[in-house]
This record gives structure tokens, C-alpha cells and sequence, in this order.
């Protein structure tokens, strides 16, 4: 027979052996595909209460799986296996396993929101989808997201500091993330953004004093000058290490 | 021309047109074939009433007393009517305690029958003690206990399976019973108030929680009290090695098969058509409609009217209805009864 919803199979489940014998008679060759089977045989309802402590997830138990998050997202309509609605599920029932197998597409997802701002029951889909992800950074599913070390440098500094300087934000983040910064000066969209902040037009029509006088230097060279002195903000003090610990308890509140 | 109006059945329906009818001055008899008066909600030990959420023995038993401290309401218990002759407004009843009645008009308030779990066996009703039915949790939400009929545990788990006895055409019964979903909605908050480490299910094909009832039961129930909503009609209720119960079907929204073991299985029982009811057919003259409820007349302007000048039908005799609205069937009824009597009355002038 054939089996019509081969696509419902995940590759873990069919077992292939060239050699196979089956209460001791050999079945290799055509009989050597077993699937193992599909049955859910238990739920994890709690599981939904671990979700919740984590920002964004606190309506997660609210969904009554009408689809409209999914039918509006932005993402689905590009991967159709972006399917909030199924995640949502699969949180409140504990399906934990299966939710894993698209751990690595829920980061996709672009907070635009839309399905927050359809969602009948007011779930809040694009909050779910952040704090599974960090769920999932934080249990050692994923590696953190880029944006995750984004979010972590700019704390640092601002802990650190009580302000943040851009250029070095950027530069940690780069190298955080594997990007070669002179690579994308010379060969990447870095290149061609500072090229474009160029006021080219003032070249074309021959106003080279007024081209050269907004040329992108000042602003370049004050970051600079910020990553070698790393300004702080006034009185800063111990106020960094206080809220440190704030975060940190509050963290330890949430997650146990 | 007799103005008296003859009552059939005690529930709320019954009451309600027997206590409209006296409270326009008419004599009323009130013929109920059990003991007890209150129909469904007292016979069976309803719990708390939806959506007043007041126990049914306080409710009901309120519209009893109204009925048994009107002196112009004569209670016929433990009877029947076994013979109707004659026309609106000169009807002469025959009861099963050989009493006669003559009265102007008849009010049929003679309800439902609870759907009886043993014609679904693969659910395990019968086979199984920790498979009880809604009712059976209406008592035990009554008496403040939610426990395990096999052993006396307090239930880590529980599924409630809606449309027991519903929209199932395997057993001929094509309706939806209406108040299930609400009912078992409320059940899951109570089972978690009395118990709140148990975890409730509901296994459903679609919620039917209508009007009003939609937040102040399907939704209250889920967000507050976390009922979980699983799409699933279950296809068999099997017992694991352990002791405990398996419900096996399809998860339709994961496409999977599930077999989940759980403390109690309870079925939503559905409302099917009074089983007297081809009797009452026969007695009263009057006729059925396809599914073997009580069929109406012309509703529009002859409204509650059965197919028989001069005898109405209301509440649950007619189709699954709630409390609320059998009531408000069981004053119409009165009214119309009462007004086409005095129209007669009139014409005959
Ligand atoms: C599990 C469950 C829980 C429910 N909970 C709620 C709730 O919380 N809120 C709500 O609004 N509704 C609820 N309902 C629905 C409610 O039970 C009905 O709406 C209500 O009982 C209908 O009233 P009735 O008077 O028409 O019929 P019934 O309550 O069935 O009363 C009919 C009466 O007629 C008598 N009778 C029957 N045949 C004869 C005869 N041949 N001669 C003489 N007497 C006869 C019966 O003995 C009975 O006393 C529930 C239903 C179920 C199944
Ligand atoms: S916020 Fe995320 S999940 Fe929501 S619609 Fe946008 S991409 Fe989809
Ligand atoms: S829109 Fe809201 S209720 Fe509907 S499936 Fe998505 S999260 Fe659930
Ligand atoms: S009210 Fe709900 S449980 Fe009852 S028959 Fe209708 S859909 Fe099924």
C-alpha cells in the first residue's frame, strides 16, 4: 500500500538496513524499510508555564489554533513551514520534540507583527516566537541568535557605561558574529553605504567645496575617537552594578 | 368551555408555564411522572447552573416551591396522562391514578432524555469505572469531590469528550445537544476549583459555547482556569497495564495519532428526545419530527403550538435547549394557551 502523507514522516522515524531479518526470517532487500511509529504517547502540560516566563510568551495558553497569525505572517509566505500557529500548539500541549524539529526556522520570524495585531484571542504570536527562542538559546537548542549578541553587547555597554558608543557596538557585534569588517568596507554593503552618504550631486554640479565640506569624516572620526576613550555618562558610579544585579535577580525570579 | 390548563412534566419548562398560567388567575394541574419535582437539573443532580452559576437545588427547588405554595396549582406525582379526548378548550384527561381532568388547554413540558453512554461502548462507558458521564461529575462537583470511581484517587487528569451522544450519525442522533460544550466548559473550571493540581482536556470537534457563553465559559476556561482544547474526537477509550485509562485518536492539527493516559474519562452526554415520547405521541395525538423530538405547528403566529389545536410544546421536549430559554418557552406557552382559551371563549359569545 502506498503511503499517501509521506511528507508526515520525519527521516528519524524510517529505518533502512541492507541486511534485515524480522523473528528469523530474512527480509533484506524489498521489505528493508521499517517506519517507526508517529503516535504521540504523552503530552508535557506544564511545558507552557516555562514558555510564559519568558517575555513575550505570558498569553501563549490563549490560542484556540484559528490559523489568522499564520495566515497573515510575513515569513509564512515565504516558508511555508513557518507555521506560528503549529508552534503555539505544540507549547501548550508540551510536544516538545516536535517543536524542536523547526528550531531552527523560529528565529526567522521579523516581528512585524501582523499576527499580533490579527490574533483574535490577543495572543500575542510574535512575543511567543521571541521567547521560544530564547528558550531555546538558553536550554542550548540554537546558538544564539545575532540578535541575541546584539542585544547583549548593547547591555554591556550601557551597564557599563550608562550609554553606548554605535561604532563599538558595531564592531563587537561584527566580530561576534564572524563578519569581517574591513570585508565589508571594501567588498560589502558597508562600502557602498558610507560611499552613498556621499552628497554626489553637489560633485556632479561642480560644487566641489560644498561636496567636500559634507563628506562623511566628522561623524566617522567622533566614533573613532569614542572607541579609544569610552566616554561614561556623568556620576555614573555603581548605578551599572545595580542594575546588573536587578536583571539578574529578576532573571532568576522568572526562570527559577 | 373549561379554562383550566393541564401541565405535562415538572421541569423547568413545566414549571414555568404552570406558574405563568396561575399567575393570570387560571387553575392549573400539573401532572409530573416522578416523585420529585424539578425535572433534569434535580433528578440529576446538577452541580452549579449555567449561567447563573447558583446550585441547581436552590434555583430550581425556588421554582418548585412557587409552584407547590400556589393554591390554584394542583400536583399530580409519580402520574401520568393516559388518555386525551376531546377538542381546545373541552379536553377530558384520563390519568394513571384514574383521576379526570378537564381542562381548556394542554402544556407539554415533558423534556429529554439523557443520552445513555453504554451506545457508544468503544468509549468504554460500562467497561470501564473511571468512565463516567457529565452527570455523574454534576454530583460529584455537588458533593465537593472529585475522585476516581475504581479507587477513590483525586484524578491528575482528566479528558472531557464532547458530542457523546451528538452529531453522530453511526448512532441516528444528527443534533447537537447545545448546552454540552458550555456545560463541560464550566465542568473543567469546576473540577479545577475543587482540584487545582488536576489537568483538564477537552477533546472536541468544534466548541459550541453560543452567545454570552463564549467568554464567560470557553474562554474563562481556558485562560484562567487552563483548560487544554485538544481537536480530537477520540475514537476508543482502552486501559494501560497500570490501571489507568488510554484515549486514543487523532491529534487532527499535528497529524498524529495520540494515545494519552489519563485519570477520567467523562462523556458529554447529549440531550436525545424524551423516550416516552412516541407515547406521548400516541396519548396526546400529537406529532414527532424527524430526529423523535415533539414537532411544532406553525410558529409565526400560532408560536409553542404542536401539531394539535389547543395542545403546546416548549423546552426540551421540542429540541435541546437550556434552562433559560425552556423557561421562557414555559410563560409563552402559558400566554398562549391562556389567550387563545379566552379568544375561544369570545368567538363562542
Ligand atoms: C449534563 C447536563 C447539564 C446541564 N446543565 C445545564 C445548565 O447548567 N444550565 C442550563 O441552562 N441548562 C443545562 N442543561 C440543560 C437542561 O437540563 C435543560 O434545558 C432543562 O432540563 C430542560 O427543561 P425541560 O423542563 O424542558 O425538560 P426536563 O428537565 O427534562 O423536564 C421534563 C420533566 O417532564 C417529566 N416527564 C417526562 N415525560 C413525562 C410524561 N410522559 N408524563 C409526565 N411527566 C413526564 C420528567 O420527569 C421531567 O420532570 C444541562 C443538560 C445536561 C444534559
Ligand atoms: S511577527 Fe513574526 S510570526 Fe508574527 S507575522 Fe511577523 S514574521 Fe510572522
Ligand atoms: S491568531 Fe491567535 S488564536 Fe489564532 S492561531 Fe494564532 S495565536 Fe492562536
Ligand atoms: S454543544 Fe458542543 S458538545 Fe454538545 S453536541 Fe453541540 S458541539 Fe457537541
Amino acid at each position: 500500500m502506498p503511503i499517501h502523507e509521506k511528507t508526515l514522516l520525519a527521516p528519524e522515524q524510517v529505518l533502512t538496513s541492507d541486511k534485515l531479518v524480522v523473528d528469523g526470517v530474512d527480509v533484506s532487500g524489498h521489505w528493508n524499510t521499517m517506519i517507526l511509529p508517529r503516535t504521540v504517547t504523552d503530552y508535557d502540560p506544564d511545558f507552557y508555564q516555562t514558555i510564559q516566563k519568558y517575555g513575550g510568551g505570558e498569553n501563549v495558553h490563549r490560542c484556540w489554533q484559528c490559523g489568522s497569525c499564520t495566515n497573515s505572517c510575513t515569513m509564512y509566505a515565504i516558508n511555508t513551514d513557518f507555521n506560528p500557529r503549529y508552534w503555539i500548539y505544540l507549547v501548550n500541549l508540551g510536544m516538545v520534540s516536535e517543536l524542536l524539529k523547526d528550531k531552527d526556522i523560529i528565529w526567522q520570524c521579523v516581528s512585524c507583527n501582523k499576527c499580533t495585531n490579527i490574533c483574535p484571542k490577543d495572543v500575542r504570536p510574535e512575543g511567543v516566537m521571541k521567547a521560544l527562542q530564547h528558550w531555546m538559546e538558553d536550554q542550548g537548542h540554537v546558538p544564539k541568535a545575532k540578535s541575541t549578541l546584539f542585544d547583549e553587547e548593547f547591555a554591556r555597554q550601557c551597564l557599563e557605561r550608562g550609554r553606548i558608543e554605535d561604532s563599538e557596538v558595531m564592531t563587537k557585534f561584527f566580530k561576534k558574529t564572524g563578519q569581517n569588517l574591513m570585508e565589508l568596507a571594501t567588498k560589502g554593503w558597508l562600502g557602498i553605504f558610507v560611499a552613498r552618504m556621499n552628497k554626489w550631486n553637489e560633485l556632479k554640479e561642480g560644487r566641489i567645496g560644498r561636496f567636500l565640506a559634507r563628506m562623511p569624516i566628522l561623524h566617522p572620526l567622533h566614533m573613532a575617537l569614542a572607541i579609544v576613550f569610552k566616554p561614561r555618562t556623568k556620576s555614573w558610579g555603581r548605578t551599572g552594578e545595580v542594575l546588573k544585579q536587578y536583571v539578574e535577580e529578576q532573571k532568576r525570579v522568572a526562570h527559577g | 368551555m373549561n379554562d383550566t390548563i393541564l401541565v405535562v412534566g415538572a421541569g423547568p419548562t413545566g414549571l414555568s408555564a404552570a406558574a405563568g398560567a396561575a399567575s393570570i388567575g387560571r387553575n392549573v394541574v400539573l401532572v409530573e411522572k416522578e416523585n420529585v419535582l424539578g425535572g433534569a437539573p434535580i433528578l440529576s443532580g446538577y452541580a452549579k447552573l449555567v449561567p447563573s452559576g447558583e446550585w441547581a437545588k436552590d434555583a430550581i427547588g425556588r421554582m418548585v416551591r412557587r409552584v407547590e405554595s400556589d393554591s390554584r396549582v394542583t400536583i399530580h406525582r409519580a402520574t401520568k396522562v393516559t388518555r386525551v379526548e376531546g377538542d381546545h378548550g373541552d379536553f377530558t384527561c384520563t390519568l394513571s391514578n384514574n383521576q379526570t381532568v378537564k381542562a381548556g388547554a394542554i402544556i407539554l413540558g415533558t423534556g429529554f432524555t439523557h443520552f445513555d453512554s453504554i451506545n457508544k461502548p468503544e468509549w468504554g462507558f460500562g467497561t470501564f469505572e473511571d468512565v463516567v458521564t457529565t452527570t455523574q461529575v454534576e454530583q460529584m462537583v455537588a458533593a465537593g469531590k472529585i475522585a476516581c470511581p475504581s479507587d477513590g484517587r483525586v484524578p491528575q487528569r482528566v479528558a472531557i469528550l464532547l458530542c457523546v451522544g451528538s452529531r453522530d450519525r453511526q448512532i441516528g442522533r444528527e443534533w447537537c445537544s447545545k448546552i454540552c460544550c458550555t456545560v463541560s466548559t464550566n465542568l473543567a473550571m469546576e473540577i479545577k476549583e475543587i482540584s487545582p493540581r488536576t489537568d483538564v482536556f477537552i477533546y472536541y470537534m468544534d466548541i459550541r459555547t453560543f452567545g454570552l457563553y463564549e467568554d464567560k465559559y470557553y474562554w474563562k476556561s481556558q485562560e484562567e482556569f487552563k483548560t487544554k482544547f485538544v481537536k480530537a474526537r477520540i475514537a476508543e477509550v482502552t486501559k494501560a497495564p497500570d490501571g489507568r485509562l488510554l484515549v486514543k485518536g487523532e491529534d487532527t492539527l499535528v497529524k498524529r495519532p495520540i494515545v494519552i493516559p489519563m485519570d477520567l474519562v467523562v462523556h458529554a452526554i447529549g440531550m436525545d428526545p424524551n423516550a416516552d415520547n412516541p407515547e406521548i405521541a400516541k396519548v396526546f395525538g400529537v406529532g414527532l419530527e424527524k430526529h423523535g423530538f415533539l414537532d411544532r405547528g406553525e410558529q409565526y403566529t400560532s408560536t409553542f403550538s404542536s401539531t394539535r389545536r389547543g395542545i403546546y410544546v416548549g423546552g426540551a421536549a421540542l429540541a435541546p435547549e437550556d434552562i433559560d430559554t425552556s423557561i421562557s418557552h414555559g410563560l409563552a406557552m402559558a400566554m398562549r394557551a391562556v389567550g387563545e382559551l379566552a379568544g375561544a371563549v369570545e368567538k363562542a359569545a
